[in-house]
């Protein structure tokens, strides 16, 4: 009731004060969004002879209108809404439908001076307090994938690294004529989840995440950044006597210099964090205690080194991070594909087992994404990362990284490299430790500048290797190597219509053992797995690019895994995928 | 991920001051405008007579249209930049029964969301669209619906009629044209999918075409593959001359493992040829149908049209036609009545579309497979008296089922809207609600060992109107009376014949009259009288005694007027009143009450008697 309320009263304030009007002609309302048919058409490759019972082929899809209306009442002042219109292809008369709001939220600023928020919120601090790491698959240089990719961002509002909060959020700064240039300040509160009702008797409390920043730019070459987050429970807002409190504490100075042809930027970064569980309220007036205490620090020190030109970047530093430190805000994961199912084929075989996630479900299955800020630990899966599997902020880790990018001045090529190697801070479950070694490079060949062509001819290629290494006695010992590679081709055949074609492969081999933890975090149980598997995903298509965000994309996939001295049985699949998206 | 760091607020548009919050510029990309209406539709029906199985309710007050029409319709229509045009409409309905949650009615949308383009370039014009339930027409035998009606009463309004400058111009209209325009949907097909249609190619080529899902031949499982395709590609050589070819495909899983598939396929060449007092329309082609069950093989069908100009004395229009029972589609315009399970049953996707299929008796010019025949329809003009009608002798190709159905020109919408797109219900479980119809099945006796008829079913079919339109103290007033008779037998006959030969004979007659009472006012007035008479080869009822099929006669002893029969001996009546007012621009108010009864004395619990209102406000904006 409330919702359909909600919905109502969003289409009378905003869309019926403005009926038969262009949006240009109305400049207190103007409209954008995104609209988008999908279609897909998912079958059991020809060669998979050990599935009889799942269906063999099967379609769906959609097509949904997010309209956006912005509402300008006053001058500085803006109200936001996203209305969401989805209907399911091959439904017809109403069925299948959804219409709801989907983001609402009002912004402005106050006196010229404060700038607010409300509402649907979009939040980002520092790496290790509050950031939304990218997730771990290898398809940045992969133009034939943007259209799966465009579409799991945007559906999990996943946008510059940020987190999408519901809240509260103010800034406003200070300019200074002498001893510091400026100082700005920044506060945030958000409820990352609500009380909800578990039970007839029990409700959970609410969730809360708050923050604030303070930023000086002290003079022109030195800059110093505060950060502070805290995730907590209200445990008066429910009936469990228990909650979490995760505060986060962060210092950083930034000092650069250079002339008109470089530039050198370094980065000093520390901070802590704290992690417990407090009782409170507790029967037989038992005073208030906490649980699972947990308090861990990090440290990075950078070296940036720019060339003015842009043809190169190189990056090297060090970073420790205590095998404690506990950061809700920066060490959520993206992919879940542990508590979510695959959406395509989630059984299969005759023993209709679940099947296990592969590069492409990762690649193009929104639904094992996650949107909520986690207080614990998410598990990973180490083939697809062992090394980073919270970016940045990854406890228990000790270790120096390269970056570099080299970029030709006639935009020929650009090529990427990193190498980072890492040691854990203290063993899990023996005194050994984990040696972690990566290595990941790309570049892409523009063929049309290199040849004067007028229509585009690009050559990308990418690699990612990753190696863990235990020693010790045999019963601990591990190694792990796992290696993702992609070679993808993108012929423009005439104006704005290209021949796509890619090819993804992970392979990952050796042993690990992974972690159990209870509901506190604490590892309780270590389980060691054998790899030995391949996953492959070839994609070849069209694309009809009018711009960035409009475009009509039809591809096919042929994907699959193979396993080797594994429990699991191998399969394959196909895909036929037609995306039309336009940015409104 | 890159194993090395950058600095917390890098972002693409780094501002000049710290936020943690996300910075967004004003940019309108999209033109929007939106358009629509608002229909209040109260409605009361007193029922004095029920089916025996009726809960014992007998008085019904609602609003909102029972056939799933908005009561508030807002269009969104929308342009963007790249001229690429979206679309959405959006339906409110509320039951106005108060506050309870209970009756809190969704948001949802009517037919769905587009999106669609052109491309201009020296070589043509090139459409596309793609998206939620769009109206797609090609021809007659693939993709086809009747856009206008011009043989009905017009006494009931539908959602879709448009409202006029002034009231009384709904019934010029159909008194000057003969035509009721009810919008793009009658005339089409829906579907969803992606559409494609390229215009002013070179040597005047045009194709467009369709490649997605109708309501029709779909899967057991929502998820299981069931696709219709469609294409046409035509060529006119001359401004009176055209030729066409068309191709339909439809499919679908009929087994939860796609092991099965269910599928027809239709190729058709189409001509029309335009002379100075003459016009050809000309359609043939041949389908295919195969089910895991069966394969029925090959079958061909032809529709022919000629039509004289209508300047001409007494302007003729010849139309043949020839279907045969493998020629199977449900998107043209034709009823398939050979393949029941092409007509969905999966909830939400269109079990609310099953048109009558066991032969069914159809007046001119509604095509049926596993059918031939002849028609022919004129028309006259009398000074202000227009006359026009059509004779109708059509045949079975092969024997079909054991059964027939009819569909009632009296009290269609009356009988449909007691129970809403139900199928086989009433106390016999012979009717079947439409979309703003019933029609009702009839079993036959004579059948084969296999239970198929024993012979071929003939039918005829007679149509005749009358129009006219005069002043009464300077007011227009008009009426229009519509006879149609409608007769199934078993063997041929020129002209049909009412008698125990006959299977099943039907024959209705309304008359309308409405009167200008203002430039704002018109008033309505509305009778219908249907019989419906069957013979001993069909249904007997549970009466015990034989009753006579003309009651006046009877008390007249004119025995050669009537007989007595204990088979079907239904008669439906209907009489009617109704407002027509103009509130303002683009705002009308209609009132509709009217009398019903449908009685059967040989069956004895077909009896429905009772009274609607039904008061319709309509703003368009």
């Amino acid at each position: 009731m409330k919702r359909n309320l909600l919905i109502l009263f969003v289409f009378f304030k905003f869309f019926l004060s403005c009926i038969s009007l262009h949006a240009q002609t109305n400049e207190n309302i103007w409209f954008d969004g995104l609209s988008r048919s999908y279609f897909a058409r998912d079958a059991i490759d020809k060669s998979v002879r050990d599935d009889t019972l799942s269906v063999k082929s099967t379609s769906n899809g959609y097509s949904m209108l997010d309209l956006n209306t912005h509402v300008n009442p006053i001058k500085n002042m803006e109200i936001f809404a996203q209305l969401r219109i989805r209907n399911s292809f091959g439904s017809f008369f109403g069925s299948g439908t959804q219409v709801n709001v989907r983001q609402l939220k009002a912004k402005g600023i106050i006196n010229n001076k404060i700038r607010f928020s409300i509402g649907d919120l979009f939040l980002k601090q520092s790496k290790f307090t509050l950031y939304n790491y990218d997730d771990e698959i290898l398809r940045d240089e992969n133009d034939i994938l943007k259209a799966y990719r465009d579409i799991i961002n945007y559906e999990n509002f996943y946008t510059e690294n940020r987190w999408r909060l519901h809240g509260i959020q103010t800034d406003f700064s200070f300019k200074f004529d002498r001893f510091v240039r400026n100082v700005g300040f920044d506060f945030f509160i958000t409820r990352p989840s609500g009380s909800r009702q578990i039970n007839e008797t029990t409700y959970s409390s609410d969730l809360l995440f708050s923050g604030s920043s303070i930023f000086s730019q002290i003079n022109k070459r030195i800059s110093l950044f505060g950060n502070y987050v805290n995730l907590f429970e209200e445990e008066s807002s429910g009936t469990k006597n228990i909650s979490v409190r995760n505060p986060v504490y962060d210092f950083s100075m930034l000092y650069h210099f250079g002339s008109n042809k470089y530039r050198v930027e370094q980065k000093i970064q520390t901070g802590f964090s704290r992690r417990y569980w407090l009782h409170s309220d507790l029967e037989n007036d038992m005073l208030d205690y906490t649980s699972n205490d947990t308090k861990g620090m990090y440290f990075e020190f950078n070296n940036k080194y720019l060339k003015n030109d842009s043809t190169l970047f190189l990056t090297i530093g060090y970073r420790y991070v205590d095998p404690n430190f506990r950061s809700a805000g920066a060490q959520t994961r993206r992919l879940d594909y542990f508590s979510n199912r695959n959406t395509i084929y989630p059984f299969y075989t005759n023993m209709s087992l679940i099947r296990p996630s592969s590069t492409f479900d990762l690649i193009s299955d929104e639904q094992l994404y996650n949107q909520n800020l986690s207080s614990v630990l998410m598990n990973f899966n180490p083939i697809y990362s062992n090394i980073l599997p919270y970016g940045d902020a990854t406890p228990n880790r000790n270790g120096v990284y390269f970056n570099g990018l080299i970029n030709n001045k006639k935009k020929i090529f650009v090529a990427k490299f990193n190498a980072s190697f890492y040691s854990e801070v203290i063993g899990q479950g023996t005194s050994e430790k984990r040696n972690f070694t990566l290595f990941k490079g790309n570049f892409k060949i523009n063929f049309h500048q290199l040849l004067n062509l007028e229509n585009e001819f690009i050559l990308s290629a990418s690699s990612v290797s990753e190696y863990t290494k235990r020693g010790g006695k045999e019963i601990s010992s591990l190694n792990l190597f796992s290696h993702q590679m992609n070679v993808s081709a993108n012929v423009e055949l005439v104006k704005k219509l290209f021949v796509q074609v890619s090819y993804n492969q992970i392979s990952a081999f050796g042993n690990e053992f992974l972690t159990q933890r209870d509901n506190f975090g604490n590892i309780n149980y270590f389980t060691s797995v054998q790899i030995d598997q391949k996953d492959h995903l070839l994609s070849s298509g069209l694309l009809y690019k009018i711009r960035d965000n409009v475009y009509a994309n039809i591809q096919y996939n042929l994907w699959g895994m193979k396993f080797a001295d594994q429990p699991y049985l191998d399969y394959n699949y196909n895909r036929f995928i037609l995306i039309l998206s336009v940015k409104l | 991920m890159w194993g090395g760091s950058s600095f917390s607020q890098d972002t693409v548009n780094k501002p000049t001051t710290f936020s943690s919050n996300i910075l967004s510029f004003k940019n309108p990309s999209s033109s929007i405008s939106f358009t629509g209406y608002y229909r209040f539709l109260g409605f009361i029906r007193n029922q004095k007579e029920t089916f025996p199985n009726n809960s014992g309710k007998t008085l019904v007050i609602s609003s909102g249209d029972a056939y799933r029409e908005p009561m508030f319709l807002l269009k969104i229509n929308g342009k963007t930049r790249d001229n690429i045009t979206f679309g959405a409409d959006l339906m409110f309905n509320s039951l106005y029964k108060g506050p309870s949650e209970d009756f809190t009615q969704d948001l949802t949308l009517n037919l769905g969301l587009n999106l669609s383009t052109s491309v201009i370039t020296n070589h043509g014009k090139f459409n596309f669209k793609a998206g939620g339930v769009s109206w797609y027409r090609q021809s007659r035998l693939t993709v086809w619906g009747n856009k206008s009606f011009n043989r009905i009463s017009i006494f009931e309004r539908r959602p879709q009629t448009p409202l006029n400058q002034i009231p009384i111009n709904r019934y010029s209209k159909y008194y000057n044209s003969g035509l009721i325009d009810q919008g793009v949907r009658y005339g089409s097909r829906a579907f969803q999918g992606l559409f494609f249609q390229a215009s002013r190619l070179p040597y005047n080529f045009n194709i467009k075409g369709v490649i997605g899902k109708s309501n029709f031949n779909r899967s057991i499982i929502e998820k299981g593959d069931n696709f219709t395709g469609s294409f046409q590609i035509k060529i006119s050589p001359s401004a009176d001359l055209q030729f066409a070819y068309n191709h339909l495909y439809s499919w679908a899983d009929t087994d939860s493992l796609s092991e099965d598939r269910r599928g027809y396929f239709i190729n058709t060449f189409e001509l029309e040829k335009k002379w100075n007092k003459i016009q050809v329309q000309l359609e043939m082609g041949i389908g295919k149908y195969s089910d895991p069950i069966r394969s029925l093989g090959y079958g061909e069908s032809i529709l022919l049209n000629i039509k004289t100009a209508k300047s001409t004395k007494v302007p003729l229009n010849l139309q043949l036609y020839r279907v045969s029972p493998q020629f199977v589609n449900v998107t043209g315009n034709f009823l398939n009545t050979t393949i029941l399970e092409v007509f969905p049953n999966v909830e939400g996707v269109g079990t609310t579309v099953r048109t009558p299929y066991q032969s069914p008796m159809v007046g001119l010019g509604f095509p049926v497979n596993n059918r031939q025949g002849i028609s022919i329809n004129t028309d006259v003009i009398l000074g202000k008296l227009k006359l026009n009608g059509g004779i109708g002798i059509f045949a079975e190709i092969d024997t079909s089922y054991a059964a027939l159905s009819y569909i009632h020109n009296i009290n269609g919408q009356t009988l449909s809207r007691i129970y809403v797109f139900a199928q086989e219900w009433g106390p016999y479980n012979a009717l079947n609600s439409t979309y703003r119809g019933i029609f009702e099945t009839v079993n036959i006796s004579d059948t084969t060992s296999s239970g198929l008829a024993n012979f071929k079913k003939f039918f005829n079919t007679i149509e005749f109107q009358a129009k006219y339109n005069n002043k009464i103290f300077g007011k227009n007033y008009y009426i229009f009376s519509l006879m149609r008779l409608n007769t199934c037998q078993k063997k041929i006959n020129l002209i049909p014949q009412i008698g125990t030969q006959t299977l099943i004979s039907q024959l209705s007659t309304e008359i309308d009259f409405s009167v200008e009472l203002s430039e704002k006012a018109a008033l309505v007035l509305s009778y219908g009288i249907e019989k419906v008479l069957g013979n001993s080869s069909t249904d007997v009822g549970d009466s015990p005694e034989a009753t006579s099929t003309n009651t006046f006669f009877e008390s007249l002893g004119l025995d050669n007027f009537y007989r007595y029969t204990n088979s079907r001996n239904q008669k439906n009546t209907l009489f009617g009143f109704g407002l027509d007012y103009k509130i303002g621009q683009n705002a009308m108010v209609f009132f509709r009450h009217n009398q019903y009864r449908y009685f059967d004395p040989n069956f004895i619990e077909n009896h429905l008697k009772g009274r609607e209102s039904i008061l319709e406000i309509k703003i368009n904006f």
